[in-house]
């Protein structure tokens, strides 16, 4: 008989897998083109526990690890990568609460987390990868802090409820404070209106003298640079198991389109440039797989994994944009058509060769930790 | 009130071959789910469940020991609690013999007021199994429900659909219904039960837990002996079109079911 675990990890992606074939799938294309999640939808995917998933079970959640989560993203985003993406944002905030809150803030907003969607927010005007230009500040006003600032490019800003967000408690001090929405001074602002990723909100909130008390602060004043890649390295390893849904998807469109087509009278299964890009297509995304679950894999076992994460994100957003660009040349014009659905997935990863950090910057880091070995 | 969703664990592939030795459908190293019409059976139970203090819901299966995988999943979508007829001397079992280990399971429970039963498995498409239970169990049973409440302190009242008209039956319980798939649509489990069902009671009862005729038991207590699986060719019959109005159309019919002796 199997371990509980494996068991219990193993009814899971049936279930997901069933879900994914009969509930986000059937929505892919709708999405794409209409820039939202469904009406119902949301409310579906919360009422079957998805936003849970990795919450431990003393907060109400079903407690499943690093792996199986990102396992489960993977699985989900070969229907449709804004749902996983979504479920992408909120668990890497959890995590962040969960590492750093003090257990009155983890008593006080983790059972919600299951019925509330969560958000981490880093980037201003100023720019996503220079977290010191921020201007958004906390200053300290009797026992409390005040919060002032716009924040921007927020992955489910907007349907989000509760925000972490990096702020400037000195001048060259970052610190990171919970906010929700129900606090007065707390705003929307603009959502974005991005090509790719099309389902999943991305906007603005506006802090206008929010007043929160020292539990709202994650870890230590002056932990925001931390927290803040902490964020990023979780959220790499979930995005390297988004990029290889996308990319098994792809891959199902390429093969089985190379199955059924003839250039004249020849299958194209049996030409060597079909050949040699669905073996590129496969190969990409096995590896990005094979990295996304190394870095998964350090995680759960308590050893560092940023540079792993960083690997899985950088190799993963380029492995599927290219494989997309090889599967629209297979499928050829009606690859480039919008009835099908090759141009919304390359579209949709190349979102996460900036999200979460560029792959540039993906590259620093994975040089860095290099240089120091 | 303690209801007993009977269930089975089916290949998941259509692509099952036949045994060449006893024309038997061959099961062995496919990977299982649950039968999927179960999962009305046991919405429909969980559905009781939510509308009442103290409904009670277990299931049962017979099949090798990964079929307590199903019961599982069945837990994970809110049962409380499972029941596996697992040994050796029950393989090879027909529909008969099935039904009638599971009747003696079901006896062993002893305070089951409720059971249900999917329409009939997709491997082996019989939908006998349910049937076969009630008449072991002397119980009144209703086939093909497509809908089911609890009408009264002792007794459920159900809709079947016939093929122009509606049906309502009224069973005293203890009762046996098999439901149709249109009755509900089945919760997904979700992902906290699904760690919490594995907290839930898993009973495994094996040959000598049971007080059982060995003599109907297993292929040797199966009356059900398949000589040959093949596809029948269509028949192609010939075809007498009626035409002209009405009248004249039922004129010809009648004259041609006289020509025949038929009428």
């Amino acid at each position: 008989m199997p371990s509980t675990t494996a068991a219990a990890e193993k009814l899971l992606l049936q279930m997901v897998d069933d879900y994914t074939q009969r509930e986000i799938s059937p929505q892919d294309m709708a999405m794409d083109a209409a820039g939202d999640f469904p009406e119902g939808f949301l409310a579906k995917l919360t009422e079957t526990g998805f936003l849970g998933i990795m919450l431990p079970q003393e907060f109400g959640g079903a407690g499943f690890g690093p792996e199986v989560t990102a396992t489960v993203l993977n699985h989900i985003a070969r229907g449709n990568a804004s749902t996983a993406v979504t479920l992408e944002g909120h668990f890497k905030t959890i995590d962040q609460i969960l590492k750093f809150g003090t257990p009155a803030l983890q008593k006080q907003l983790l059972p919600s987390a299951t019925e509330r969607i969560f958000a981490f927010s880093m980037t201003e005007a100023s720019g996503g990868s220079n977290p010191m230009g921020i201007s958004s500040t906390a200053t300290r006003e009797g026992n409390h802090w005040v919060l002032n600032g716009d924040k921007i490019m927020i992955t489910n800003g907007g349907l989000a409820e509760v925000y972490c967000v990096l702020v400037k408690t000195a001048p060259h001090e970052l610190s990171v404070f919970v906010v929700d929405q129900d606090m007065p001074g707390f705003s929307f602002g603009k959502r974005e209106d991005f090509i790719g990723l099309r389902g999943t909100p991305v906007g603005e909130i506006v802090m206008d003298h929010i007043i929160v008390d020292d539990d709202h602060l994650l870890g230590k004043v002056g932990d925001g640079g931390l927290i803040g890649d902490s964020a990023h390295d979780d959220a790499r390893i979930l995005m390297g198991a988004v990029l290889t849904g996308i990319m098994e998807h792809e891959l199902k469109i390429a093969t089985d389109y190379a199955k059924e087509r003839k250039a004249g009278n020849t299958p194209l299964t049996d030409l060597q440039v079909t050949h040699r890009k669905v073996a590129d297509i496969a190969l990409r995304k096995e590896t990005t797989k094979l990295l996304y679950q190394r870095a998964a894999q350090l995680k759960a076992a308590g050893q560092p994994y940023s540079e792993e994460a960083a690997m899985a994100k950088a190799h993963g957003s380029r492995a599927a944009v290219s494989a997309g660009d090889d599967t629209l040349q297979i499928l050829a014009g009606y690859g480039y058509s919008r009835e099908y659905p090759v141009e919304h997935l390359i579209r949709d990863a190349r979102a996460m060769e900036i999200a979460e950090g560029t792959v540039e910057k993906m590259r620093s880091a994975i040089a860095t930790a290099e240089f120091n070995k | 009130m303690k209801i007993v969703v009977c269930i089975k664990q089916v290949p998941e592939t259509n692509d099952v071959k036949i045994d060449p030795v006893t024309h038997n459908l061959d099961r062995r190293g496919l990977a299982g789910v649950m039968n999927p019409f179960d999962k009305n059976a046991i919405e429909l139970a969980l559905t009781l469940k939510d509308s009442r203090d103290d409904v009670q819901v277990a299931l049962l299966t017979m099949g090798p020991d990964d079929y307590a995988e199903s019961l599982r999943e069945g837990m994970a979508m809110g049962a409380d609690e499972g029941y596996l007829l697992s040994d050796r001397a029950f393989a090879g079992a027909d529909t008969l013999a099935t039904g009638y280990v599971i009747a003696q399971a079901l006896k062993k429970i002893g305070d089951a007021d409720l059971i249900l039963f999917g329409r009939q498995a997709v491997d082996a498409d019989t939908g006998q199994v349910g049937p076969i239970v009630a008449e072991f169990l002397h119980q009144p049973q209703i086939t093909y429900a497509a809908s089911l409440r609890l009408s009264g302190a002792n007794e459920v009242t159900a809709e079947r659909l016939l093929e122009d008209t509606k049906q309502t039956l009224v069973a005293q319980l203890p009762a046996v219904v098999s439901v149709r798939s249109e009755l509900n649509t089945p919760r997904y489990p979700t992902p906290r039960n699904i760690q919490l069902s594995f907290a839930k009671p898993l009973t495994v009862w094996h040959h000598d837990d049971l007080d059982l005729d060995d003599s109907r038991l297993g292929q040797a207590g199966s009356p059900t002996i398949v000589t040959k699986v093949y596809a029948p060719e269509p028949v192609k019959r010939e075809l007498t079109p009626l035409t002209g109005t009405p009248s004249d159309a039922a004129s010809q019919l009648i004259t041609a079911l006289k020509n025949r002796q038929l009428i």
